[in-house]
């Protein structure tokens, strides 16, 4: 229930998924582009987001096809160097997503499979974030995940944090949302 | 329809930085309302469809079933992208009061809704007759202190100003010794900086 509210859930739910309808429904016009009448024939083929395929999975009305990022395109290149696969323009949500499919589509090994990604991807992302200086940060932060970017980010939040503790400087701050000050031209 | 216009609602508030505001969406709002609207008339007449055909509406799992179930669907799931808009801002609201005191500055009022701005101001008023229960300013002291007094430097003209121990004329640039709780407020509001050394 605490996740109602959470922006990230929200959009991670949004993900696209091909499903196949089970049965016809009537009066849903638009939901499938490519449909002439105002239905959903039963038999086909409709790109839905992933909270109406999972509400419709329960009550036994698609079968859910396995998302394009956990296809075996994606293993077979994460197997070769989990580091450098760019999983964020497959899916920002990469691992969330992962974790909710697996029921609805009945793969056993997509556990297994993230937790290798994760493991593999999550050595360098630590080592990176406690030691990278800003120039070589940009290089492989777009290949991140969110999930994998807030890790990042708190890492590198604590040593700024330590480091000017150890150095002393102003611990008052101006509110961030004020942004920054404009110098009146004087 | 179905939820695709309020992701962009919530997609505006994940693009922006964490802490910082972006001026209320009413126009996306309202479409996001009526589609709502929609779906609640396309949902009452696949209803009054099924009981036409004096099928049991309890039990019955034909297409204007699963039509209707979709569109309830989508009812939800505009409910809960609306309100998750909303909880959010305001939790931002909340940390403003307590950041930047009881008056807000003017390029942050106008992002904000009227209603944004009547929770604002409620919110302000509970917390300050609690503090007032209590004879303690509870917005001071966020960070642990270390001094009760800190040398500041004026970067805005304030003018005159009467605070609990002295009242000095806050002129820009001019150097002060300030009690710490005092010039928390002004430095939070970018009015003043720390000197250190």
């Amino acid at each position: 229930m605490s996740r109602y509210f959470d922006i990230d859930d929200i959009i991670m739910e949004d993900e696209h998924s091909a499903v196949f309808f089970k049965v016809g429904a009537n009066g849903v016009g638009l939901l499938d582009p490519s449909a002439e009448t105002n239905r959903v024939e039963q038999g086909s083929r409709v790109e839905l987001p992933f909270w109406l395929a999972n509400e419709l999975y329960l009550r036994q009305a698609v079968s859910v096809n396995v998302p394009p990022c956990f296809n075996l395109k994606t293993r077979r290149e994460i197997q070769a160097d989990a580091a450098c696969v760019d999983l964020r323009s497959r899916c920002p949500y990469f691992y969330e997503l992962g974790c909710k499919v697996a029921p609805l589509i009945g793969d056993k090994t997509i556990g297994s499979f993230l937790l290798y990604a994760f493991m593999n991807r999550f050595k360098d992302i630590l080592s990176k974030a406690h030691s990278a200086a800003f120039a070589v940060a940009p290089r492989f932060l777009p290949l991140l995940t969110k999930e994998e970017m807030q890790l990042y980010e708190a890492a590198c939040s604590s040593m700024t944090g330590f480091k000017k503790w150890r150095v002393g400087g102003s611990r008052f701050e101006k509110a961030s949302i004020l942004g920054k000050k404009k110098r009146s031209s004087e | 329809m179905y939820g695709r216009r309020a992701s962009q609602l919530l997609k505006e508030l994940s693009t922006c930085e964490p802490g910082q505001l972006t001026s209320f969406n009413t126009d996306v709002f309202d479409q996001v309302l009526k589609e709502c609207n929609a779906h609640h008339l396309e949902l009452q007449s696949l209803m009054r469809k099924i009981q036409e055909e004096e099928l049991d509406v309890q039990t019955t799992k034909n297409a204007e079933h699963f039509g209707a179930v979709i569109h309830h669907l989508s009812l939800m799931r505009n409910k809960r992208c609306l309100m998750a808009y909303m909880y959010n801002r305001a939790q931002i609201i909340q940390s403003l009061r307590w950041k930047l005191g009881p008056v807000l500055p003017q390029e942050i009022q106008e992002k904000l809704n009227f209603s944004e701005e009547e929770y604002f101001k409620n919110y302000s008023a509970a917390l300050e007759s609690y503090a007032s229960e209590l004879e303690l300013d509870l917005t001071v002291d966020m960070v642990p202190p270390k001094d009760p007094y800190i040398k500041v430097r004026v970067l805005d003209d304030i003018g005159d100003v009467l605070l609990s121990d002295q009242s000095p004329n806050l002129a820009r640039h001019s150097i002060h010794f300030l009690k710490r709780t005092d010039a928390e407020q002004f430095i939070s509001q970018g009015l003043m900086e720390e000197l250190l050394g």
